[in-house]
């Protein structure tokens, strides 16, 4: 080997190899040491919690907190072995995002004399570390994205049977209305359809990758954008009855509309074309406004929006008094928020689950709220700008569609309490209580975590 | 234990001020991805065959065209770089002249930023300025929308283009070569 590597010195004098330099893990430890403010930003917050609603600090939920921070911990140590160039940011993020959930569910729980297995935080915790639990089984299972560019069809399927499963007899359950979850007797109710967005992305991503060139290629030129040839609208036509579908049998307008952007924004990004965004949009538009006239629940959500202070409206059953309640609480808050357990969240109907960002804008006012935009924000752009220094197409489409489907869920819900779009139920990522949403937005961390490992080259030379 | 309300105030506003200091330390943290990597000065010699406005010189870049490649080894002509034929890349000059590495079948993207498999930190190169990539094993040289241009044998590269063996490359003062 020596003399090899001498007759190749020999061959070319001027020029000497470099060996790939083994770096420190400098991206792990910026990240245990974001995570170690992470965890005492949310152990204050149960204090603070603790102080403002009790008046006295005890241990039930500090205990839980620090489960919390172990588990995140452990994801980190398992962070180190298995993907050790992964992004340093998401995991603080992710973190910081879930605890001040549980501290305000916990708040919650306070005011309304939950304890024990009754209490949501104590729940939501569970669920946390759950979740936890899966994204490192996610991060281990999956060495490599790729893998899943493989089975896109079998994912496809998948979401679509996981967001139909609420439907069938028997397994389905109604919970205010809307019939997006399954159920065992009286035990263990979970939302199949938030473990379908995974599904449906990588579905998505995969076959764009694959027949992106004839929904990019071809089309006539009008009015300035290309529009695409009508046999080829076939995908977006299935996507949007899909849609449509869920709007009328499970009755969930936020769903419907995150499915259909998710779809909507992947198609933009593979073929580059304005015109789909044109069609899509038209599309849905169309397919709402119908909705909204035929179908009673989608009227009132719009009667709701528009016409929200009216007493009328106010005091009707279904009416706006859970919106007007939040934007009341939202009003109290103020600029600087009553302070964690002062304010009175609690009379909003649902405060901690789709209210929950009403709650904490009462409690945090706008420099908390903006504080947790600015989170989401952060952690949307790491997944964007994941996918932009991404190899591979599927990759590429993928990192950006789990972050876009994440950033679209917070404006569906966060723009339904503030009255910019009209309200739907959907899960604040991270934030409001429910195992399913947690588990899977935490598998949608470790997605992000294992695709900026494969994407992060080192430096082979540095000049 | 009863707490004071200005206790109470304090502990509100420090936490408030605690959530906004993590997100001004990612922030921070992330700066090199927002305004991209510390520029270092090129050195004088390094920096003199490079036009103040290299931009404007890009139209006549491709009289030259001829000249540099002409003078390589023989067999630069003929051959364009392939999986097969290609073992390595060279600089040739710049500040870092004679080191090489050896190519494998990935991608090899050029810029400014740290995520770059050859970062050139001049204030000449673009935070993503050029890549390498095999296209039906053929090395293909693409600028990516950079400021200042990608040159290859003297001519600025507009489109993807296939790379003759020991052909230059040329990103500001440094120059590279594909060999076998």
């Amino acid at each position: 080997m020596s003399k090899a590597s001498a007759q190749q010195a020999r061959q070319t004098p001027v020029t000497q190899p470099v060996r790939r330099l083994h770096l420190p893990q400098k991206l792990r430890n910026l990240e245990l040491f974001l995570l170690l403010i992470a965890c005492f930003i949310n152990a204050s917050a149960v204090v603070l919690v603790q102080l403002g609603a009790l008046g006295e600090i005890d241990t039930t939920l500090v205990l839980l907190g620090a489960g919390l921070a172990v588990l995140v911990i452990g994801l980190h140590v398992v962070l180190r072995f298995v993907a050790r160039d992964s992004d340093p940011f998401i995991l603080p993020i992710a973190t910081v995002l879930n605890g001040i959930g549980i501290a305000m569910i916990y708040r919650i729980d306070i005011a309304d004399q939950d304890s024990g297995w009754e209490s949501a935080a104590v729940r939501q915790t569970v669920w946390s570390a759950l979740a936890i639990l899966s994204a490192i089984v996610v991060l281990l299972v999956i060495r490599n994205h790729r893998v899943l560019f493989r089975y896109t069809y079998i994912f496809g399927f998948l979401g679509v049977v996981l967001l139909f499963l609420p439907l069938i007899p028997g397994l389905g359950r109604e919970v205010s209305g809307a019939r997006v979850w399954i159920g065992f007797g009286s035990f263990a109710t979970f939302q199949p359809g938030e473990i379908a967005k995974i599904a449906l992305a990588v579905f998505f991503a995969g076959y764009l990758v694959r027949n992106r060139d004839s929904l990019s290629m071809v089309g006539k030129k009008f009015l300035g954008a290309r529009f695409p040839r009508l046999r080829d609208l076939g995908p977006i036509l299935v996507v949007w009855a899909l849609s449509m579908s869920v709007i009328i049998f499970q009755r969930d307008l936020g769903t419907a509309l995150l499915y259909f952007g998710l779809f909507l924004v992947m198609l933009y990004l593979a073929t580059g074309r304005l015109s789909w965004v044109i069609i899509g949009l038209s599309l849905f538009l169309g397919g709402a406004l119908l909705a909204s006239q035929t179908l009673d629940y989608v009227n009132g959500r719009f009667t709701n929006w528009l016409d929200a202070l009216n007493p009328d409206v106010y005091e009707a059953r279904g009416g706006s008094f859970q919106l007007v309640q939040g934007l009341f609480g939202l009003a109290k808050g103020g600029l600087l928020g009553t302070g964690w357990g002062q304010g009175r969240p609690e009379i909003t109907p649902v405060p901690q689950s789709d209210y929950i960002i009403a709650s904490l804008g009462e409690e945090l006012g706008l420099a908390g709220i903006f504080a947790i935009l600015a989170l989401y924000l952060l952690f949307v752009a790491r997944g964007f700008r994941i996918g932009f220094a991404g190899q591979d197409d599927f990759g590429k489409l993928l990192a950006v569609g789990l972050a876009f489907v994440v950033a679209l869920q917070c404006f569906i819900v966060i723009g339904g309490v503030t009255r910019v779009i009209p309200l739907t139920g959907l899960t604040t990522p991270f934030l409001a209580a429910g195992g399913s949403s947690l588990v899977a937005n935490w598998i949608i961390v470790a997605l992000l975590l294992r695709l900026s490992d494969t994407v992060r080259n080192q430096p082979r030379l540095v000049i | 234990m009863n707490v004071s309300e200005l206790t109470l105030l304090v502990l509100r506003i420090g936490f408030l001020l605690l959530l906004w200091m993590f997100i001004f330390g990612i922030v921070y943290a992330l700066r090199s991805d927002l305004f991209g990597q510390r520029v270092r000065k090129l050195t004088t010699d390094a920096a003199a065959p490079v036009p103040a406005f290299p931009v404007a010189a890009a139209p006549a870049a491709p009289v030259p065209r001829a000249t540099p490649a002409a003078p390589d080894v023989p067999g630069a002509a003929s051959g364009l770089a392939t999986s097969q034929n290609t073992t390595r890349l060279v600089i040739t000059s710049g500040p870092k002249a004679g080191t090489e590495f050896p190519l494998g079948a990935d991608p090899i993207t050029i810029g400014r930023s740290a995520d770059s498999s050859l970062v050139i930190r001049d204030d000449y190169t673009s935070t993503h300025h050029a890549r390498l990539m095999l296209w039906n094993d053929e090395w293909m040289l693409q600028d990516l929308d950079s400021t200042n241009g990608t040159f290859l044998a003297g001519a600025r590269v507009t489109v993807p283009t296939k790379i003759p063996l020991n052909a230059t490359v040329k990103i500001g003062a440094t120059s590279f070569e594909l060999r076998r």
